[in-house]
């Protein structure tokens, strides 16, 4: 139970969600906005978080809609990970978020609750860095778009909140591996998580796991697209170049970490000579 | 329904709380509101090891709706179940981290959490024990200063004053030190693992409220009614009488709710707020770190064997991992000890059972009380040394198992009626699984598939008085009310119950109905529902029971029928006449007295009422351990086959088996299903769960995110459960108890089955893919 009151709106546009923001926050209350609430509900239950208000976007249709517009599919913040796997417009996404907690749990978890997750595993941003998607935020600016990677380490600026994700139609379905590793149920936070597709000849690929953030590294899709070495030395020399803070915690120790991402590795290179 | 042979028992009968359960109208006691309900929460401690300096509770009383505020000055005594070691709140010291040390009451739940929030402590950090092993070296920082002080409640616990031991067990029978010296071959081995979580489904609960005429009323989420009271009485000073413990339907217990920890905080509360009910519920976060969990361990195993491969010599060496207070570790220390060898015959035993002091949460008993913890030790060092040998593993242990004529660790002697058949048992699993000697095959794709096999005993180690009482109540329709204190906590009890008197009365089971409610008001006393010991307590209190009624019937019978009683049979509705068996009279007509057409009535309602106490049970010799503690051995094997993937070190359970022989089985169904229960939980505790504690003893995985459970569809694809009855004349039908045994051998097939797939010798758990890889690049790439 949450030891704490607050209030709790439930706006329907998305200017209504920002002027209960101001209005709030102006009133030297903090303020937070909420999707799928796992998160928030079991950070206040358990004292890793406090707030004077909620702004539930659920209600905003610009967050809840998942369709194609012209060239892009575009994602709503709101749109449930069950939502995502089933209806499968973009099945490396679909492959990724179902690894992530179990099904009950993906009824509510939504795509922007991951992707704004205080969690640093975040493993639904994986395909959208190697697919070069937009992020659609909404605040005290107007909206604004800018390229996902911004999320990947970044905070918002105050007020702002993201309303959708877009994706080219033409990256929707290029050949992709999705890889998670767990220390040993499948339900759990990953080892290693990685996303990766095939475009132009180029791999592209995206890691969770094995650092504090998600991320996308050109050094390291540059050696592992490097063809003039052979396979497992190409590996070896990607693992050299990762961020030096490779997490160290109980599900995993930095050593491990390495191990698992190299067979990672390995088995998706497998996959893509298979495809060949 | 025919006379003479069995009707029900043997048949898998539907259990009487399916429909219940499977629509989900169970009600909880965490469910349950009443008029006026005040609630409590516990403040908790944020260091592991520290003398608390001061507690300010100012903060926290401006809080809207507080109305009280519990510290351990207000009650500054000890209390436990065998060493009262643990003051209910915290007073002086905190020698865990979670453990309460102020209790809060307000009108909502919410208030009293956030006011919890905001007591401050200071404190004066103290050194931190935060292993077992660290717990047993010679200068490690002291737990209890005072632990020679402390009251005992009951046999067989020693203290060892001024180090972290809470008590130390001894078996010394025959003459190990010269067996061991003229061993043919040897082998020593260690083993350890964490603390680790019960993880019920339904979170610890209890409500207190005391009457202005000094009733106490107690409602628990507890496998232990009467223990409550006891403990009340005790530490309380309260009249046994004027405490009155309901138990409902419990959701999962695995011995986690045999401990006494929520009530006493809950009289506490209710006692500050002028006798108020106060309701106190555990989240999920303060059930796994503030309510007492599974022990942790560390054993070291010494076997050694004569030419002919025949064990003469064991010597084993138990660290129990209490945590901060002994509660229920003690007894398992002792449990550890009776049945160290496991069951094989070992004539020249050493064993030396510490039950150990960390500054970890406090553990209590966990389903199979030591034996799954102390199977996983003997079965690895069996294995292992089956290969030295280089004999097959099955071959080994079926060359030494235990069998009627031989004695235990403290000598009890085993009789054909008190110890199941274990080769049998074996010899079965080993067909089931398939054993084609002790070899992985590997497949083309790097996939190992290896089986592992374990072999185990338990006996129920009760008091030696433990008793269970039934009262069979006869309705105005024929059919009967049947009480007992045996708590339904999922394992199907209240339904083998009502099987046994339905066979007893020749009776429908339909005809049976079972009382699910505890109330200790008017339901006879029982020990506690623990130690698979209901079926055989309670089911002989209901044998009894059911005879008495028997007798009572053919007594107003033969008033109706106008004949002897010695006339008389009962059965199928009726009382009826042996030699003619159609001449009779329909129970309904005699349930509550027999009316003649005048209108004068004979007899009254027929309550039958039985009771059964263990036999003959005795204490164990302090330096010997000589003794009678258990009243029989049930015993199984089990086997596993997994497949692991030798790229990646994840591997996959593709095949569980277990053979049981716990006598005869009441209804093979809730028997099997029991058996399934108990390997997932074995194996989901060997594959992934354990507390991870970080330096300053703190619990890193505490809650369902993080602490790895195995989910369902992790479980093996095939689940084969078999049993060998070989009858125990004296329990209900030849039972013997079964509750607990389907998790006792499971750690060790699995360790034995990857020990053998990857070619190291696994001796810790959880067993992750990463504590394979470190084990093998141990041994493999030494750096
Ligand atoms: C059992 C379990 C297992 C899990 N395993 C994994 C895993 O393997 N991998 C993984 O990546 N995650 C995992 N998670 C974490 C889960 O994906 C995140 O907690 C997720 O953020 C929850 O989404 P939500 O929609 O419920 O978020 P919410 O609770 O609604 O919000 C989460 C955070 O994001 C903020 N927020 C939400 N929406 C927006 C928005 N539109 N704009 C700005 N900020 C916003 C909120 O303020 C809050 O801080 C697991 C969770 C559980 C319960």
């Amino acid at each position: 139970m949450i030891p704490f009151n607050f209030d709790y709106f439930k706006p329907e546009t998305l200017e209504e969600a920002l002027k209960i923001y101001s209005s709030e926050w102006k009133l030297g209350k903090k303020v937070i906005y909420l999707s799928g609430g796992t998160e928030v509900i079991t950070f206040a239950r358990g004292g890793k978080m406090t707030f004077d208000s909620v702004i539930d976007l659920k209600g905003i249709p610009e967050c809840t809609m998942l369709e194609m517009q012209g060239d892009d599919l575009v994602i709503g913040a709101a749109v449930t990970l069950n939502r995502l796997v089933e209806s499968n417009h973009f099945p490396l996404l679909s492959k990724t978020v179902r690894t992530i907690a179990d099904h009950t749990s993906r009824n509510k978890i939504t795509i922007g609750g991951n992707l704004m997750s205080k969690l640093g595993y975040r493993e639904g941003i994986l395909p959208f860095l190697i697919t070069d998607a937009i992020a659609v935020v909404y605040g005290p600016a107007g909206t604004e778009a800018m390229p996902v990677d911004n999320l990947a380490a970044a905070e918002l600026a105050e007020g702002q909140f993201l309303t959708q994700v877009k994706v080219a139609a033409s990256n929707l379905d290029l050949p992709f591996v999705s890889m998670k590793r767990t220390r040993s149920s499948k339900v759990g936070y990953p080892i290693v998580s990685l996303a990766a597709l095939r475009k132009e000849g180029r791999i592209r690929i995206a890691f969770s796991g094995i650092h504090e953030h998600p991320f996308r590294s050109a050094v390291v899709e540059g050696i592992l697209n490097d063809e003039t070495i052979e396979d497992q030395q190409r590996i070896d020399k990607a693992i050299a170049k990762l961020p030096t803070n490779v997490t160290d915690d109980f599900i995993a120790s930095k050593d491990f970490r390495k191990f698992v991402l190299n067979k990672l590795l390995t088995e998706m290179n497998a996959v893509w000579e298979g495809s060949r | 329904m025919h006379y003479g042979s069995r009707t029900t028992v043997g048949f898998a009968e539907q259990r009487i709380d399916a429909v219940e359960k499977s629509t989900g109208n169970v009600k909880y006691l965490g469910d349950k509101s009443f008029q006026g309900m005040l609630h409590a929460k516990v403040a908790t401690s944020t260091e592991a090891h520290a003398r608390i300096k001061s507690i300010d509770t100012s903060e926290a009383w401006k809080v809207q709706g507080v109305r009280a505020i519990v510290t351990g000055k207000t009650f500054p005594f000890p209390i436990g179940p065998i060493l009262a070691d643990r003051p209910p709140i915290a007073f002086d010291k905190v020698r865990y981290y979670g453990e309460p040390i102020a209790v809060i009451v307000a009108d909502h739940p919410y208030q009293a959490k956030q006011a919890a929030g905001k007591i401050v402590a200071e404190y004066e950090p103290l050194p931190i024990v935060n292993s077992v092993e660290q717990a047993f070296q010679k200068d490690a920082p002291l737990i209890h200063e005072q632990s020679g002080q402390y009251t005992k409640l009951i046999d067989n616990v020693y203290p060892v004053p001024g180090t972290n031991i809470a008590s130390h067990v001894k078996i010394r029978k025959g003459e190990f030190g010269k067996a061991w010296a003229v061993c043919k071959d040897t082998i020593s081995a260690t083993y350890s693992f964490n603390l680790s979580d019960h993880a019920a489904m339904e979170t610890r609960t209890a409500t207190v409220e005391i009457n202005s005429d000094g009733r106490v009323i107690v409602h628990s989420t507890s496998q232990s009614p009467f223990t409550i009271k006891k403990i009340f009485n005790q530490f309380f000073n309260l009249d046994v009488g004027k405490v009155i413990v309901h138990i409902p339907m419990l959701g999962g217990a695995f011995g986690g709710k045999g401990a006494v920890q929520l009530e006493p905080l809950a009289y506490l509360a209710s006692n500050a707020v002028g006798g108020k009910l106060v309701k106190l519920q555990f989240e999920r976060e303060e059930d796994m770190m503030t309510a007492p969990c599974h022990i942790g361990f560390n054993a070291t195993v010494k076997l050694g064997v004569n030419e002919e491969g025949k064990l003469i010599a064991g010597q084993y060496t138990f660290l129990i991992e209490a945590g901060a207070y002994s509660d229920q570790a003690a007894g398992i220390t002792r449990a550890a000890a009776l049945d160290c060898t496991g069951p094989y015959h070992i004539p020249n035993v050493w064993c030396d059972s510490y039950c150990m002091y960390t500054n970890h949460p406090y553990a209590t008993s966990f389903r199979g009380y030591g034996h799954p913890e102390l199977t996983f030790a003997i079965e690895r060092t069996i294995d292992q040394f089956a290969d030295k040998l280089q004999m097959d593993p099955i071959e080994f242990r079926l060359l030494n198992v235990i069998k009627p004529g031989q004695t235990t660790p403290t000598q009890s002697i085993l009789t054909p009626n008190n110890i199941g058949d274990a080769a049998k048992c074996m010899t079965r699993a080993k067909e089931l699984i398939g054993w084609d000697g002790k070899q992985p095959i590997v497949s083309e794709n790097g996939l190992v598939r290896a089986k592992g096999v374990a072999l185990f005993w338990k006996t129920s180690t009760t008091s030696t008085n433990a008793q269970a009482g039934a009262i069979l109540k006869f309705e105005a329709d024929g059919t009967v009310t049947l009480t007992s204190a045996a708590v339904e906590l999922g394992q199907g009890t209240k339904t083998i119950l009502a099987q046994i008197a339905a066979e007893r009365l020749k009776m429908n089971v339909s005809d049976i109905h079972v009382t699910m409610e505890v109330n200790t008001q008017y339901t006879p006393h029982q020990w506690r529902t623990v130690a698979s010991s209901t079926t055989f307590l309670a089911g002989n209190a209901v044998l009894a029971a059911a005879d008495d009624a028997i007798r009572q019937l053919k007594r107003i019978g033969a008033v109706a029928l106008q004949c002897s009683e010695e006339d008389l049979d009962v059965g199928n509705g009726r009382v009826y006449i042996k030699a003619k068996p159609d001449i009779g009279i329909n129970i309904e007509t005699v349930a509550l007295g027999y009316k003649y057409p005048n209108g004068h009535t004979v007899g009254g309602q027929v309550i039958g009422i039985g009771v059964h106490v263990q036999r003959h049970l005795t204490p164990m010799d302090k330096e010997t351990g000589f003794g009678d503690p258990g009243p029989w051995w049930s015993v199984g094997a089990q086997a596993v086959e997994i497949e692991w993937d030798e790229s990646n070190y994840h591997y996959k359970i593709v095949k569980a088996v277990t053979v049981l022989d716990g006598g005869t089985i009441i209804n093979p169904m809730t028997a099997a299903q029991q058996m399934r229960g108990g390997i997932f939980l074995g194996l989901s505790i060997a594959r992934g769960e354990s507390f991870e504690f970080n330096e300053q003893g703190v619990i890193q995985n505490p809650d369902l995110r993080t602490y790895q459970l195995m989910r369902f569809g992790e479980q093996p694809d095939e689940y084969i459960v078999e049993f060998v009855e070989t009858p125990a004349e004296d329990g209900p039908f030849g039972a013997r108890g079964i509750g607990e045994y389907g998790v006792i051998g499971a750690a060790a097939a699995l360790a034995n089955g990857l020990s053998l797939a990857t070619n190291v010798e696994l001796t810790q758990l959880p067993l992750t893919p990463e504590l394979i890889w470190r084990t093998r690049r141990a041994a493999y790439d030494p750096v």
